[in-house]
């Protein structure tokens, strides 16, 4: 608790400093265009780069980017760059170019193409943890993810976000058709539903402060708090579960009684080696099969195991 | 490089001109192109009709997908949009959208929107999806998707599941299918009041219902007539009913300056559960008995989910101090509280065993302190970030985190019969003492990330994580967490390289050291009854000496990964990466050591405008080995004191093993660029063994116990194709036909003891099959654009 009584301080002095800094700094406000006076100020770029261009180009005007009544609505050269050599000559580049594969103009230094668009979209809430965060010093450039021109951008969309994301998550991409599976591959959930691209300050980038907040989001019947608790259930639902895909259902790291017995080793069946005893009768066992071991093992009895709300369910059976 | 951001002013004559003459230079041409620019601008509507065949039940296959049935389905999909924000000739920003998808299956989603872009935007939103379970589970029990599981009349007891089940009760089992439906509703509205401020409330409104399997215990001890009792923990895997709805409600209101920005938030989420209790009845007995009709049941009783709420203040923004050091942070405080009753203690006994005993509640004399938990959660987070790159292509940051889960709930005394009782004496009691776990996080990290060239990049990276569990008030004092604290280093360092102009390598290593503080480690822990002996309190808390359970034990961890990407040419892209991590934890007993594997190879290549080949493939291996004691002695230990040595050490170790392959390729432009053809081939083979160990036993192999050795591995293997073609019928149209067949091959031994006449004695058959498909589906659909 003291931790956070320190961060609360701090930021209150960071912000009373940094109002003292900006007390008075009222943005001036130029004349909003009309729509018309906007599309004409793109006509600069749009004469040459036209319904002909190899990429459509002009599709932009589909999308928030090309909603010209918005007075927010960027030119072609808020992006990139007044370009005053390449109207002049298409010999040479614009300012700024997008993407990172070679074409006819090599494209700029990721921190610049990312500067052109965070001059707008760095305040946006969620983009409120992209400094520092994982795929920006990973050097990702918007446009490694995003298609500005386009009006369908695959990431933004959630039945094609994955293949967006999978191009670099590729082990995702091979558990995400696993056996055992969130409904990704059918396009039920995004990837965007759980982590947050643009930085958190969860860990891996998860769109809540913690694993199991996260979780909760869907997951709300296994919040409680439940009378008989289960100690790692509330702490991280990925020790015992792996969220992208697994061969055991439901999303399971290992299958009880294996996996109970990683941490418990106590006088009830746990402390027992299991091996083709597991597989009952068909496994070749002689005797009879043990409820402990076969099947759902230790959660034929103790399935309670995200907690138990019975007076009479410490042992998380009820 | 200069990006602007502002308005161009330009004079109105000089514009007159300008739009003069470039309207006189390009008339000409605009007079053909006029529609192809506009129908670029303008959105494109679609429509899409249409059915699709199915040819097999499968609940695995239509598992998310919404086809679980054989049979014919509709397909509908539609995606309109519209407004004047389209028109620039019309000073409007107001654009509206409609869609759906999947509008035949139980996968169907609608959703729409209309916003006067930068002012204000409603979103309205439908989804419904039914997660198919099983549709092979056969149960006697009856009242499936209530919270009341009764048994026929005529059923009678049985004291053996495995073959005492006669042919009455063998025809009572019938079959249900098991699946849980979502049906998500949500509005979400933003409004901008100035360029500086703007709200948003989200609201969410999630419906589930159907059912679950889950694994239950009889009670024994219970008499029945026919002088026997209920069996103890005679097993029953029965449909949980899912009947929830959770109401989510996001509230921000953001205001954004020259330099900074802020949002604060209220995220509500609000849980219902329709039932707080599952009753069943278990027909299994200790011991023989002749008795038909309802009274040969013993009638159980647990909880469900509990109904909860949380309620959490959020506050988030950013500073920037210049434009090279910025500031980022939150700050949050949640409230979590329950207080749901408990299900009903009392046992239904129904024909009492003159002179035995009689349980007419399931809660001892003054062991049900409450009717209801009133428990209550309190999380708090914070966190900071400073980023500073004041110095060419040295970027810097720093960051504090803290996370904190207290819970406030009281510890009480709850005096129960113990599920095994043998109903003779106080045998069966149970002194239970609930342990309110809390736990807080401390995280300080540190990175600095340096361009050494322009084609070479290093980061490097320092954290430090601090963890504390406790419990604040527990009835006697005792310890309640595993472990108490751990304190981790974590250090990784990663290149980047632009080798040539088109390969790109990369390379990372990490390391880290997690020291935990496990001196007076408990397993179970949490089931601590009491700092008093109490025998039968004891139950699950014999702990052996050296046992850590893995997620409290110190670790050192080692992970490398290393990947390249080539642009061979401007057609062919080709990438490689791999991983290996490896994991030693500091435990004489518990998992000792783990390591998983992984590479990827890619490639993909545009042999002509939109028409592609790639192919991939994965391959994830990992492994974990795990040491236990077997009895040592017949000591039970509910105190660090009382931890036993192990007389006899086995071990166990889990192989993963997952190879996946894949081959897309897509051919646009045939039959005078009317035809696209989209091929999808995959491979999938997922394997899970584990190995047992039991030296200290020379006869572990032999078929009456079978405690070493190898299990036959769970193995899943998935082939899927998937071939598309569309064909332009006139401009605006398109007919689909999709052919796809994929087929699963599943092995588990999990089924094997749930079939009729192989389980154990007292666990009631499932019949639950393995769900291996082999699906062909058809679809023809027609897509109207306008």
């Amino acid at each position: 608790m003291n931790e956070l009584i320190k961060i609360i301080m701090l930021c209150g002095l960071f912000v009373a400093s940094a109002h003292a800094e900006n007390a008075a700094t009222p943005a001036g406000k130029a004349p909003a265009k009309s729509p018309a006076q906007m599309i004409d100020k793109d006509s600069e770029c749009t004469r040459c780069h036209d319904e002909n261009d190899k990429t459509p180009i002009l599709t932009i005007y589909q999308t928030a980017h090309g909603n010209k009544a918005d007075t927010r609505t960027p030119s072609c050269q808020s992006c990139h760059g007044e370009s005053l050599k390449h109207l002049s000559s298409k010999s040479n580049a614009p300012d700024v170019i997008f993407g990172s594969k070679k074409g006819a103009y090599s494209p700029n230094a990721v921190n610049d193409q990312n500067t052109a668009c965070l001059t707008c979209h760095e305040k946006d809430p969620k983009r409120t943890h992209w400094q520092g965060g994982a795929h920006q010093a990973a050097n990702l450039a918007c446009t490694s993810c995003h298609v500005a021109h386009t009006p369908h951008d695959k990431v933004r969309e959630k039945p094609t976000q994955a293949q967006v994301c999978y191009t670099c998550h590729q082990d995702q991409k091979a558990q995400a058709n696993k056996f055992s599976h969130h409904p990704i591959p059918e396009g039920k959930i995004a990837c965007s539903d759980c982590h947050n691209p643009h930085g958190s300050a969860g860990p891996k980038l998860l769109v809540k402060n913690t694993v199991t907040e996260t979780c909760y989001t869907c997951h709300a019947e296994k919040r409680g708090p439940f009378l008989w608790e289960h100690q790692p259930a509330t702490e991280d639902c990925t020790i015992c579960h792996t969220p992208h895909g697994s061969n055991i259902t439901p999303l399971l790291k290992s299958r009880p009684p294996f996996m109970c017995d990683e941490c418990h080793d106590g006088p009830h069946a746990s402390k027992n080696p299991v091996a083709g005893n597991a597989a009952g009768a068909q496994g070749g066992i002689t005797g009879n099969p043990s409820s402990s071991y076969t099947g759902r093992a230790c959660m034929n009895c103790h399935s309670m195991v995200h907690g138990s709300n019975d007076p009479a369910g410490a042992l998380l059976q009820r | 490089m200069k990006t602007r951001n502002e308005e161009k002013h330009v004079s109105f004559l000089g514009l007159a001109v300008r739009c003069a003459l470039m309207a006189v230079a390009t008339l000409p041409l605009d007079a053909y192109a006029d529609d192809d620019a506009a129908a670029l601008k303008q959105p494109t509507n679609s429509i899409e009709a249409g059915t699709l065949y199915s040819s097999q039940n499968s609940a695995r296959f239509g598992q998310y997908n919404g086809l679980n049935d054989s049979g014919f389905y509709g397909l509908g999909g539609f995606d309109v949009r519209g407004g004047d924000g389209y028109d620039s000739s019309k000073d409007s920003a107001l654009r509206w959208k409609l869609g759906g998808s999947n509008l035949g299956t139980t996968s169907r989603a609608l959703d729409g929107s209309v916003s006067d872009q930068g002012n204000w935007k409603i979103n309205l939103g439908y989804d419904e999806l039914q997660h198919n379970i099983t549709n092979s589970y056969q149960t006697p029990l009856q009242g499936g998707g209530g919270n009341n599981l009764t048994l026929p009349t005529n059923f009678g007891s049985t004291i053996n599941t495995k073959t005492g089940l006669n042919s009455t009760q063998l025809g009572d089992f019938h079959t249900e299918q098991e699946y849980v439906n979502r049906k998500n509703g949500s509005v979400s509205t933003s409004y901008t009041f100035s360029p500086s401020l703007s709200a948003q409330i989200d609201y969410n409104h999630l419906d589930q219902s159907g059912g679950k399997l889950i694994g239950t215990g009889s009670q024994g001890g219970i008499t029945i007539p026919g002088k026997t009792t209920g069996k103890a923990e005679g097993n029953n895997i029965i449909m949980n009913p899912t009947s929830y709805q959770t109401d989510n409600v996001n509230a921000a209101l953001n205001w954004r300056g020259d330099k900074g920005h802020l949002t604060g938030g209220y995220y509500g989420s609000m849980f219902h559960d329709d039932y707080n209790s599952l009753s069943w009845q278990s027909p299994v007995t200790s011991a023989a008995s002749p008795c038909t009709g309802t009274n040969c049941y013993t009638n159980n009783t647990m909880s469900t989910a509990p109904s909860n709420t949380l309620h959490q203040a959020n506050l988030t923004g950013g500073y920037n101090f210049t434009s090279a050091t910025k500031l980022a942070g939150g700050f949050s405080y949640g409230y979590n509280s329950q207080n749901s009753a408990y299900a009903p203690t009392n046992i239904q006994q129904v024909n009492l065993q003159p002179g035995g005993t009689l349980y007419s509640n399931m809660m001892q004399a003054g062991g049900l302190p409450a009717s209801s938990l009133n428990g209550v959660v309190e999380t708090k987070h914070g966190d900071l970030k400073l980023t500073n790159q004041s110095i060419k292509d040295l970027t810097l940051s720093a960051g504090l985190k803290y996370n904190e889960r207290v819970n406030l709930t009281s510890s009480n005394t709850y005096n129960y019969v113990n599920i095994g009782s043998s109903g003779v004496g106080t045998n069966g009691y149970y002194t239970g003492i609930n342990t309110p776990y809390s736990n807080s996080k401390t995280q300080y990290e540190a990175a600095a990330a340096y361009r050494l060239t322009k084609a070479q990049n290093v980061n490097l990276a320092y954290e430090h994580e601090s963890v504390k569990r406790w419990c604040d008030t527990v009835v006697g004092g005792a310890q309640c967490v595993s472990s108490p604290s751990s304190e981790e280093d974590k250090i990784a360092l990663t290149y980047r390289l632009k080798m040539i102009d088109d390969v790109n390598f990369n390379a990372g290593y990490t390391f880290s050291d997690r020291r935990a503080d496990t001196a007076a480690f408990l397993a179970n822990a949490g089931n601590y009854a009491s700092t008093t002996a109490i025998s039968s309190s004891a139950l699950n808390a014999g702990n052996f000496l050296g046992f850590v359970a893995y997620p409290y034990a110190s670790r050192v961890e080692n992970m490398t990964k290393a990947g390249f990407t080539w642009q061979a040419t401007q057609k062919l892209d080709v990438g490689v990466n791999g991983r290996y991590a490896y994991d030693n934890y500091d435990a004489t007993l518990g998992v000792q050591n783990g390591r998983s594997t992984g590479v990827n190879v890619d490639a993909n290549y545009n042999y002509a405008e939109n028409s592609s080949v790639s192919a991939y493939w994965n391959w994830q291996n990992g492994l974990r080995n795990l040491s236990s004691g077997a009895t040592g002695n017949g000591t039970a230990a509910y105190t660090p004191s009382q931890i036993t040595t192990p007389m006899n050490i086995w071990t166990n170790q889990l192989q993963d093993n997952s190879n996946t392959v894949g081959l897309l390729t897509r051919r646009d432009g045939l039959f005078n660029n009317k035809l696209e053809l989209i091929g999808d081939l995959s491979y999938a083979l997922d394997t899970t063994g584990y190995l047992t160990q039991t030296p200290y036993s020379p006869t572990c192999g032999s078929g009456a116990s079978l405690t070493c050795g190898s299990l036959s591995p769970i193995s899943n293997e998935i082939i899927s194709l998937k071939l598309t073609g569309n064909y332009k019928v006139h401009k605006n149209g398109k007919l689909s036909l999709t052919y796809m067949y994929q087929k699963l091959n599943s092995n588990d031994y999990y089924y094997n003891g749930q079939q009729f006449g192989t389980t154990p004695t007292a666990l009631i058959p499932t019949g639950l099959q393995p769900q291996s498909y082999a699906v062909n589906v058809v679809a023809l659909s027609y897509n109207h654009s306008f």
